[in-house]
């Protein structure tokens, strides 16, 4: 067993490396069939329509992807979050069809978006 | 001045605090962070190397108090005479308007200390009167305005003529209303009384913390010694660690080939392979007081020999509380967080981590 320590206490300043997004496509004419790569590959198209090529080729990952009410979180090193954002923001239609993102949370800490008390709702009500 | 291409990578600022110490030490200030951070919306308890939750532990939440949604609640109410005494100043009493966002609309909070907090946009604070300073998230100009009332203190006692004027901004001046979350902590019948007194008057649902809770089968886990919690040699790092924790919050997988199309995220390193894990969450709004019980228990874990070093403890605050951990304002920029993080180690060493968006002071 491990002698108790004394206190330590650090305090990190702008440390973390990545952004987090919680996200959601909301189609015009209701839910498609589409496919977390299909997700991934509508983002990156937004992207290089709005910044091209080289302004778009910086790496975010999806981190997860539900199928059922499409929504997705995902991952941006801190220089890619303001494009990422904007693209998001901007991207109207996928294959024809009007569509749009909702941004529903961002964070710099992960587990923040696990925590998110707007979500907290009761009976009746409409928030969000 | 920042060039265009600065300022597309610019971000809000985020504060990360990381504290280890000792549970036994006298000096130990987990009870302090715990008992200062006012509203808090969901907990998370993970347990590597655990199947079934604890009969204390799970004893524990269940008893965890009821709180209760109080629909269009006049705000001169939490000042009425009737009230303050039983209920305000006895203290373990919380109140949070409910959707009110911090950054859009007013938003009052009531903390346990008997501090009332006002949070209004510029329209409201000069309609009300009341005295109070500006935010000290406002950009350039002065939006928004924070009324602090000290309901404990002598000059706000019922019948002076401070405590007049402020009761008669709020009643007849600019008669706020809001929706509201009530807890309390300790049950002793007169302020049973009082509470059930107030809340006849008005329309309100009583409810409990939602309790879920998921083994997770074969996953891997992050490797944590107690002495290094900046994860220099022997544990992974607060970043990757708090990242990790959220991953298996969300279901995330951590297995991803370093040239996946969709992700590469993995379990930071150095990390084991667990069998299985349990986690259990609560929501609601939630006493720090049933937090606290909650921690001592969790430590307890370790009473008996276990097969896992470490367990942990997630606690999310409300993202549009005026308030973060005492009075320390709090706002809502791109987001909202302020949530803390006990790991709970075997030799009652604990590391805590609290972190905080743009809009919040540096965690005590």
């Amino acid at each position: 067993m491990e002698e108790p320590s004394k206190f330590e206490r650090y305090v990190y300043k702008n440390d973390s490396v990545y952004h987090y997004m919680k996200i959601s496509l909301v189609l015009e004419n209701g839910n498609k069939y589409i496919t977390d790569a299909q997700f991934k590959q509508l983002i990156t198209c937004g992207l290089k329509d709005l910044y091209g090529e080289v302004g778009a080729s910086f790496p975010f990952d999806l981190l997860k992807f539900d199928q059922n009410e499409l929504t997705g979180i995902l991952r941006v090193y801190n220089s890619g979050l303001v494009k990422l954002w904007s693209a998001l923001t901007l991207l109207g239609s996928y294959q024809n069809e009007a569509c749009a993102f909702r941004v529903m949370q961002v964070s710099p800490f992960l587990l923040a978006l696990s925590g998110n008390s707007r979500e907290l709702q009761f009976g009746d009500q409409l928030t969000l | 001045n920042a060039t265009p291409r600065r300022q597309l990578e610019k971000c809000p600022r985020s504060l990360l605090v990381c504290e280890k110490s000792n549970f036994l030490n006298e000096k130990s200030r987990h009870d302090i962070h715990v008992s200062k951070h006012n509203f808090n919306y969901k907990i998370s308890v993970l347990i590597p190397e655990c199947g079934i939750l604890p009969a204390n532990i799970s004893s524990v939440i269940h008893s965890f108090s009821p709180y209760y949604l109080v629909r269009d609640l006049p705000v001169y109410q939490l000042l009425e005479e009737t009230f303050l005494e039983p209920l305000v100043k006895k203290g373990n009493f919380y109140a949070l308007s409910y959707n009110t966002k911090i950054d859009e609309d007013n938003a009052i909070a009531l903390l346990s200390s008997g501090q009332l907090i006002l949070s209004l946009d510029k329209d409201t604070y000069e309609q009300l009167g009341l005295e109070g300073r500006p935010s000290l998230y406002n950009h350039k100009k002065a939006m928004r305005f924070v009324v602090t009332l000290d309901l404990t203190d002598k000059s706000l006692t019922p019948g002076t003529k401070r405590y007049q004027r402020v009761l008669s901004s709020l009643k007849d001046r600019l008669p706020l209303r809001y929706d509201f979350l009530f807890t309390k902590y300790n049950t002793g019948s007169d302020e049973d009384q009082t509470l059930n007194k107030l809340l006849s008057q008005y329309s309100y649902e009583e409810h409990k913390p939602a309790f879920s809770q998921h083994t997770l089968k074969n996953m891997p886990c992050p490797t944590l010694y107690p002495s290094d919690i900046q994860g220099k040699t022997l544990s992974c790092d607060p970043h990757h660690f708090l990242e990790w924790l959220g991953a298996v919050n969300l279901d995330i997988s951590c297995e991803n080939a370093a040239d996946s199309f969709l992700s590469t995220y993995v379990c930071p390193e150095p990390q084991s392979s667990v069998s299985q894990a349990l986690l259990c969450t609560v929501t609601g709004f939630i006493s720090p007081e049933n937090v606290f019980v909650l921690l001592q228990e969790l430590r307890q874990y370790f009473d008996e020999p276990k097969f896992t070093p470490w367990i942990s403890l997630t606690v999310h605050g409300f993202m549009d509380s005026p308030v973060s951990w005492g009075a320390t304002e709090h706002g809502f920029l791109k987001g909202g967080e302020n949530l803390y993080n006990f790991v709970c180690f075997k030799n009652q060493d604990y590391w805590l981590h609290m972190a905080t968006g743009a809009q919040d002071g540096c965690p005590p």
